[in-house]
């Protein structure tokens, strides 16, 4: 980001330590019962919460900012460079205060022979090719 | 909601699917090729049980790794998204594999036919769970080193398990190896 943060560590991830502060110690678990939001959950940012844009702190200002256009869980911690247990914690919390709306995708819906067919139809319709001609043919 | 709250927008049910296989046999490739992304990687902190998993670790102690998986999208309309996981091939990953699996549409494994083995932890793993799933052979040199009645001899995956020939660099190849899985996944609906 252009807000003089200093570069993420070499491997572009922070450390080990980080995300457990960011999150004052709590971890995702899915635990006996619990279970992880998927990763291809999508997170909006809520009118509420792009107001409160300017109150909020780094990480989940970020994530806020980020989620004007739908993102999955997976979208957000690869763009913001965080760990997704990380995004699993602040985007509930974020929800919890009224600022994302989380939806979590309904298997049997996902999983419905409708909308299998209409993923299979548009997949179809995808070309060979990318718009830029190949080389082969 | 009532009218005068601003709305918030309505995001695309997310349809997911995975490409798995053992060490470099093209799934970032995969991915790639049909993605309307660059791919994206995230790396995600995994608690592993080390006992029975494999035998780089002896302890039976719970460790902590990263791993890296790496995933790409593509929109089939404004109500609809595809959602493409590549995962480790590793067994001693399992962990991970649920933590992305869960509520997958169906699976794309991935062998390098020069080295089938590298696949069986995959296979193993769809089995396991019964999601639907193919097995795509990556023509690397634009061949493959066997038949496909050798592939699937040799995997053991039986008979409702499509094995197609295909390559990961070609988007219309990854689209029809991907559509063979959404098939058998349609048809299970219907069963
Ligand atoms: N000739 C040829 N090369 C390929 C093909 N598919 C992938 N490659 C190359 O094989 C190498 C590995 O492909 P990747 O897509 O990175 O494989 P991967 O499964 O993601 O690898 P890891 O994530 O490291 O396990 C890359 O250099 C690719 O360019 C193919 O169909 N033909
Ligand atoms: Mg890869």
């Amino acid at each position: 980001m252009a807000d003089g943060t200093p570069a993420p560590d070499p491997a572009g991830f922070a450390s080990a330590v980080r995300p457990f502060l960011l999150t004052a110690g709590r971890v995702a678990d899915d635990g006996a019962d619990g279970h992880w939001l998927p990763v291809e959950t999508q997170v909006v940012a809520t009118p509420e919460g792009l107001d409160a844009l300017d109150r909020l702190t780094f990480e989940q200002h970020d994530i806020v900012a980020v989620c004007r256009l739908p993102q999955s869980l997976a979208e957000i911690a690869a763009r913001l460079r965080l760990h997704l247990n990380v995004v699993r914690v602040l985007a509930e919390d974020l929800r919890a205060a009224g600022q994302l709306t989380v939806h979590v995708p309904d298997s049997g819906v996902v999983q419905d022979a409708s909308v299998l067919r209409r993923v299979i139809d548009g997949l179809r319709a995808i070309p060979d090719a990318r718009g830029v001609p190949s080389d082969s043919d | 909601m009532t009218a005068t709250e601003p709305a918030t927008v309505r995001p695309p049910l997310p349809v997911k699917m995975v490409i798995s296989g053992g060490f470099g046999v093209g799934k970032t490739t995969a991915v790639g090729s049909i993605s309307e992304i660059e791919p994206l990687t995230t790396e995600a902190a995994i608690t592993e049980v080390a006992a029975g998993v494999d035998d780089l670790t002896h302890t039976p102690r719970k460790t902590t790794t990263t791993v890296a998986m790496d995933f790409g999208c593509l929109t089939i309309d404004p109500t609809l998204k595809l959602y493409l996981f590549g995962t480790p091939g590793q067994e001693r990953f399992g962990f991970m594999w649920d933590d992305i699996v869960e509520g997958a549409v169906g699976g794309l494994v991935i062998v390098d036919t020069r080295r089938l083995d590298d696949c069986y932890a995959a296979v193993d793993y769809f089995e396991h769970k019964g999601i639907p799933f193919a097995v795509a052979a990556n023509a690397f040199d634009g061949h493959v080193e066997h038949t496909l009645e050798e592939i699937r001899w040799a995997l053991d995956v039986t008979e409702g398990v499509p094995v197609v020939v295909f390559d990961a660099r070609e988007r219309g190849s990854v689209r029809d190896a991907l559509l063979v899985v959404l098939e058998l996944a349609l048809a299970r609906t219907s069963a």
